[in-house]
């Protein structure tokens, strides 16, 4: 019952930075599924064991240095509502990235080694999070809800 | 979100579809050979989350009425009207589907999962935070619809 309260308490910004926290993690879940999947899936060999513990490293570095050196993209989300135009931008913004990463997905899946599906996998990883710490915006939120469902879409139609 | 307001309709309309998706467990249980199904029912059964998540963040304003009897009485004969418009409707599209592509609903099982588990996410969204009757009308007619297709039409 005090969960409920304390979510009565909270404001819209506040309630939007929890759903996007949510979306994340989704997305980090749905990620890991499709390695898994591909992985058992597709046969993949490692073909050298010792690239596999590398290969994350790859896009996590990076990330890592950008996110200690930049400052905050956006402000944050806003309180009130998004005005029409805003909701049918960001509606088809989300419609181009699901689009986009059907595809995406489509090309991890022809990866046959699994040292760079990781990678690849990681890279996407590496985006989201990105996107959640720097973009907390309707902006980061399109997209990361594009990545969920262009990997949903390509699992339902296409695996 | 406020438990009082589940009452005996959204209980039976959730009945139903988890009956439904049971029904299309078991009809397909044959199919259901490898990995590669099992992905396919949890991504069909997952697909409406993200879009809901999102639909949230969007209009996050609380829309929710007073659940009061004056608008109740405004709502009710529109949402009744939904919902039976759309039950004829959503039948009669499923007809024309299998009459055009000259196959059953049961062969496409991922489709079936996928409207059963999208229409009841949204009727359970709706109901929690939105409470807008029009709108529980329309869902709980494609759900009303499905199943009177799969359990009655179909056979």
């Amino acid at each position: 019952m005090n969960i409920i309260k304390n979510q009565k308490n909270q404001t819209n910004s506040e309630k939007r930075e929890l759903l996007f926290t949510f979306q994340t993690i989704i997305v980090a879940g749905l990620l890991a599924f499709t390695a898994i999947a591909f992985f058992f899936y597709n046969h993949l060999t490692v073909v050298k064991g010792i690239k596999v513990i590398f290969a994350p490293f790859l896009s996590v570095v990076p990330l890592l240095f950008i996110l200690s050196i930049l400052r905050d993209l956006r402000k944050g989300f806003i309180e009130g509502n998004y005005t029409q135009k805003e909701m049918v931008k960001f509606g088809l913004l989300t419609l181009a990235i699901t689009i986009g990463f059907t595809g995406i997905t489509f090309l991890l899946s022809k990866i046959n080694a699994l040292e760079i599906l990781l990678a690849g996998i990681i890279a996407v990883l590496s985006t989201v999070f990105f996107l959640r710490s720097k973009i907390k915006d309707i902006l980061g939120m399109s997209i990361v809800t594009g990545i969920a469902e262009g990997i949903i879409i390509y699992m339902i139609f296409l695996f | 979100m406020n438990q009082k307001n589940l009452n005996i309709a959204f209980f039976v309309t959730t009945g139903i579809s988890v009956l439904v998706f049971i029904y299309l467990v078991f009809l397909g249980y044959d199919e259901i050979k490898t990995f590669k199904d099992v992905i396919k029912i949890i991504a069909s059964i997952l697909f409406p989350i993200p879009i809901l998540f999102f639909v949230r963040l969007i209009v996050i304003e609380n829309f929710m009425p007073e659940n009061t009897e004056a608008y109740k009485v405004e709502n009710q004969k529109p949402a009744t009207l939904f919902l039976a418009i759309t039950v004829i409707v959503v039948i009669i599209i499923l007809q024309i589907l299998e009459l055009v592509t000259l196959k059953k609903l049961e062969d496409t099982l991922i489709l079936a999962h996928l409207i059963n588990s999208t229409t009841i996410s949204s009727y359970v969204f709706n109901f929690l935070l939105y409470n807008n009757l029009k709108a529980n009308g329309v869902l709980s007619g494609v759900l009303m619809a499905l199943a009177i297709h799969i359990f009655f039409l179909s056979a």
